[in-house]
């Protein structure tokens, strides 16, 4: 056998998603706990992700309009940047600036835990500490990314129509009727399942680097980074994945 | 364990509600674009082409989207089933005999199914009928129209070329146009045309005149003898008969002097003795015209239904001449005085 | 015994005759080639207060983790108010825990917790919803017996490093635990706040009669709060008695100790 730190890491976080699976579904259920993080996670990280959704779908208006303008074909923007934002850049923009700010603070929050034994605390005073710290926090992370996910799509919208209507005038009514006009369900559908993944993906690696940190508050930092690295990384693989699954399934 | 948890609750609350709204919207929308939501009656056509039609494409009619395209199969090499949903709501205004056609949605949209409705009168659309369909002509074939055309547009400029190539090196053109004496000469023209022509119209104005009176008149007869003007004109064209006559006279007689000359070209002419016996045919025909009308003039005088007119008429010849005579008298004798 | 006064040889031999509540049998744990603890075995009785002494590294730290579960020796048998550790599952463990108290080197509070919220969250662990109207009395009873009546409100990061072991304490007594382990409880701690913390412990075990399992090199406090003392050398039980037995001891290892 061959020692690689790389397939021992990915090792030990299959484990990790295991352990999360078999523990996540089993009482006791913290719900409050879970309720909070929710809170932390989801409802914190809209001022973030809104304007990081707004500046997206501004740029992208501005950015498209005179090429688009150039082929005669500025009445497809609206269309191009819904479709641009739905299927691809709202989902991606959303969760890497979600790894950023939740994974590092994951990170840091459960390596700091770590390393001063308020962990062991916990499993001491009668809490399982993975079902408190981590199934709640990945499970926070894998539902409130969709939803910030949807609000960064709505809000990068608006801002597209805001852009078309710095150039010309147009219509709220006509803008939503062409962003609509290039949807289909098996665009939409896709791109919001696979932000559930992308959200797993953030917590449960945010989590595994904070719950296995050591070397005291250096390792902290190093929990709170490679948290983030990784989870981005992740994020980019988890977004070819779904490209190629829903191709499989004749979706694209 | 936060503090404020019940505030925070609601905000987190209010997330959650935000979020799933916005997603269910979107869904209901799409949903009704394509018409998940509403129940819709499968109707079906086939075709032989459907230039790339997929599911999922809309159906209109009268360029309102009405329906999507449910599945395509391909019945036969030369038959494509395209079975489609419409919309509940539209049923009624989908005849039996609307006609479906694949169109496009602007230049490079979207493959639709355009149903055009056919003529006369034809019940609603039932589930599962089979719509008549047209091959529209579609942008290939239009292209291919448009390709022989300009092939065509290729053979006429280069034959127009040829055309103005001979013009540009053909001399007696230009010099036709140069001419000055032409146009004169072709205006010249043109005013003896008009005049010719208007006296053309004088002579129709005349059998006008004549034929007008013979309709107006009560018969022939009764007008015959009603009528002065008539014998007046009768009377003029035998004067005018006398005159040509005397003119053909004269003309001989300048034929006979310039024979007798001997020169110019009626010389020539009557030299030819078959010209010279149709001229003297011609001649002796209008000597026994002439001799014809006088026997006829006298015939008429002595005719017993027109004796009257004519005695009447000598009588009173007879008496403008004595008045005439009797005014020219008066004259010499009032000169005289 | 008699509250405030110093342990006498003669109090020693009284609570052997208590029930046993903590037993460990030949316990050994290693790290890779470091074997920490070998073959070490040792008894805790009801309302005792053992302190086990060890040089820095010695394995006392693996060993109180061992006996709460934290950590798995590698062989021995270590039973705890009559269960066997190594054959409890998750949930049996847990319930197991309630009776126990530890507290921790770095007192391990919840720092994103104000004190109440860390003292009530054992108690949340531990109840379900019936006995939530108890809370703000235990609460305050806890604070009160640590003498931090009115920090309820405050955050850990806002406590001097004696209210902040105060408050770990507090924590651990407020399930009422039968036996406390504490994890050098006065390092880091200047030597008189050290000694406040010695004379809780004590006042913890006689309030409540429960048996403690301290960890300590501070002799200050050892010998302020030991009933009897185990030495632990060599990742075995080298020695123990009473302090002052202890304190006699000839073998140079024992007396370098208490020099």
């Amino acid at each position: 056998m061959f020692s690689s730190p790389f397939l021992a890491e990915t090792g030990a976080i299959a484990q990790f998603a295991g352990r999360f699976f078999r523990e996540g579904f089993r009482p006791r259920y913290e719900v409050r706990e879970f309720f909070h993080q929710c809170y932390v996670v989801g409802y914190q990280s809209l001022p973030m992700v809104g304007i990081t959704g707004f500046i997206m779908g501004l740029v992208l208006t501005l950015q498209s309009q005179p090429t688009m303008a150039k082929f005669g074909a500025e009445a497809w923007v609206p269309t191009m940047v819904g479709l641009t934002i739905i299927r691809e850049m709202g989902p991606i923009i959303t969760a890497l600036v979600f790894a950023g700010k939740i994974g590092s603070s994951i990170g840091a929050e459960l390596g700091s835990m770590r390393v001063t034994e308020q962990i062991d605390a916990m499993e001491v005073s009668g809490t399982n500490p993975f079902k408190y710290l981590v199934v709640t926090r990945v499970l926070a992370t894998t539902l409130m990314l969709p939803l910030l996910t949807v609000l960064a799509d709505g809000i990068g919208l608006y801002a597209s129509y805001v852009g078309i209507n710095t150039q010309g005038t147009t219509t709220l009514a006509l803008f939503i009727n062409n962003v609509l006009s290039g949807l289909t369900f098996a665009e939409v559908l896709p791109a919001f399942f696979k932000t559930f993944f992308f959200g797993f993906a953030v917590g449960l690696v945010g989590c595994y680097k904070g719950y296995h940190a050591t070397k005291g508050t250096a390792g902290v930092g190093a929990a709170a980074n490679s948290a983030v690295v990784v989870s981005s990384l992740l994020i980019f693989i988890l977004d070819l994945l779904a490209v190629q699954i829903t191709g499989l399934l004749g979706f694209n | 364990m936060p503090n404020n948890s019940t505030s925070n609750q609601v905000r987190l609350g209010l997330f959650v509600v935000v979020g799933v709204g916005c997603l269910l919207v979107v869904l209901y929308l799409l949903g009704r674009q394509q018409n998940l939501f509403q129940s819709s009656v499968p109707v079906q056509a086939d075709f032989r082409n459907v230039s790339g039609l997929l599911k999922g494409n809309n159906v209109r009619l009268g360029g309102i989207t009405v329906g999507t395209v449910k599945d395509i199969t391909i019945l036969n090499d030369t038959t494509v089933r395209v079975q489609m949903n419409l919309n509940q709501d539209v049923q009624r205004f989908v005849r039996r005999n609307a006609v479906a056609s694949i169109g496009t949605d602007g230049l490079v949209g979207n493959t639709i199914i355009n149903l055009t409705a056919g003529p006369g009168a034809a019940p609603a659309v039932q589930a599962g009928d089979v719509l008549p369909t047209s091959e529209q002509a579609s942008l290939d074939a239009m292209l291919a129209t448009l390709n022989i055309s300009n092939q065509n547009l290729v053979g006429i400029t280069s034959g127009l070329r040829q055309v103005t190539d001979k013009l540009n090196n053909s001399e007696a053109l230009w010099q036709l146009l140069s001419n000055e004496q032409l146009p004169a000469d072709v205006r010249r023209s043109a005013q003896n045309a008009a005049a010719a022509s208007a006296q053309l119209a004088a002579a129709a104005t005349d059998v006008r005149q004549l034929t007008a009176g013979v309709r107006r008149g009560q018969g022939p007869l009764g007008y015959l003898l009603t009528d002065d003007a008539f014998a007046n004109q009768i009377g003029h064209a035998a004067r005018q008969l006398a005159g040509t006559s005397d003119t053909l006279a004269v003309t001989l007689n300048g034929l006979q002097r310039q024979l007798q000359r001997g020169g110019g070209p009626v010389q020539t002419l009557l030299t030819d003795t078959t010209a010279a016996r149709q001229l003297r045919q011609t001649l002796r025909n209008t000597a026994q015209s002439t001799a014809k009308l006088n026997e006829s003039m006298t015939a008429l005088q002595h005719n017993f239904l027109l004796r009257g007119y004519f005695r009447r008429q000598a009588r009173e010849e007879a008496r403008l001449a004595a008045c005439a005579a009797a005014r020219r008298a008066r004259d010499s004798a009032r000169l005289r005085e | 015994m008699s509250p405030g006064t110093l342990p006498q040889p003669a109090a020693a031999p009284a609570p052997r005759n208590a029930e046993v509540v903590l037993t460990l049998e030949h316990i050994s744990k290693s790290f890779g080639d470091n074997h920490v603890l070998r073959d070490f075995s040792l008894e805790l009785h009801r309302g005792e207060n053992v302190v086990v002494l060890g040089k820095s590294g010695s394995g006392k730290s693996v060993l109180v983790k061992c006996m709460i579960g934290l950590l798995r020796p590698d062989a021995g048998r270590i039973t705890v108010l009559g269960q066997d550790i190594s054959t409890l599952d998750h949930e049996e463990m847990d319930q197991l825990r309630a009776r126990l108290g530890f507290l921790f080197q770095s007192n391990a509070l919840y720092d994103s917790m104000t004190v109440r919220e860390n003292l009530v969250f054992p108690l949340r662990r531990q109840w379900l919803a019936d006995r939530r109207d108890q809370e703000a009395d235990l609460v305050q009873q806890a604070l009160e017996d640590v003498g931090l009546a009115d920090t309820a409100n405050k955050l850990p990061a806002e406590l001097s490093g004696g209210q902040r072991k105060r408050i770990a304490l507090a924590r651990t007594l407020i399930l009422q635990p039968e036996i406390i382990l504490y994890d050098e409880p006065t390092t880091g701690l200047d030597p008189i706040t050290a000694r406040e913390i010695s004379a809780l412990i004590r006042q913890v075990q006689q309030k409540y009669n429960t048996a403690a399992f301290i960890i300590s090199h501070d002799m200050d406090s050892v010998r302020l709060v030991a009933d009897r003392v185990a030495l632990l050398a060599e990742g075995g039980c080298y020695a123990q008695g009473t302090y002052e037995e202890l304190a006699r001891h000839e073998d140079p290892r024992v007396h370098d100790f208490f020099t």
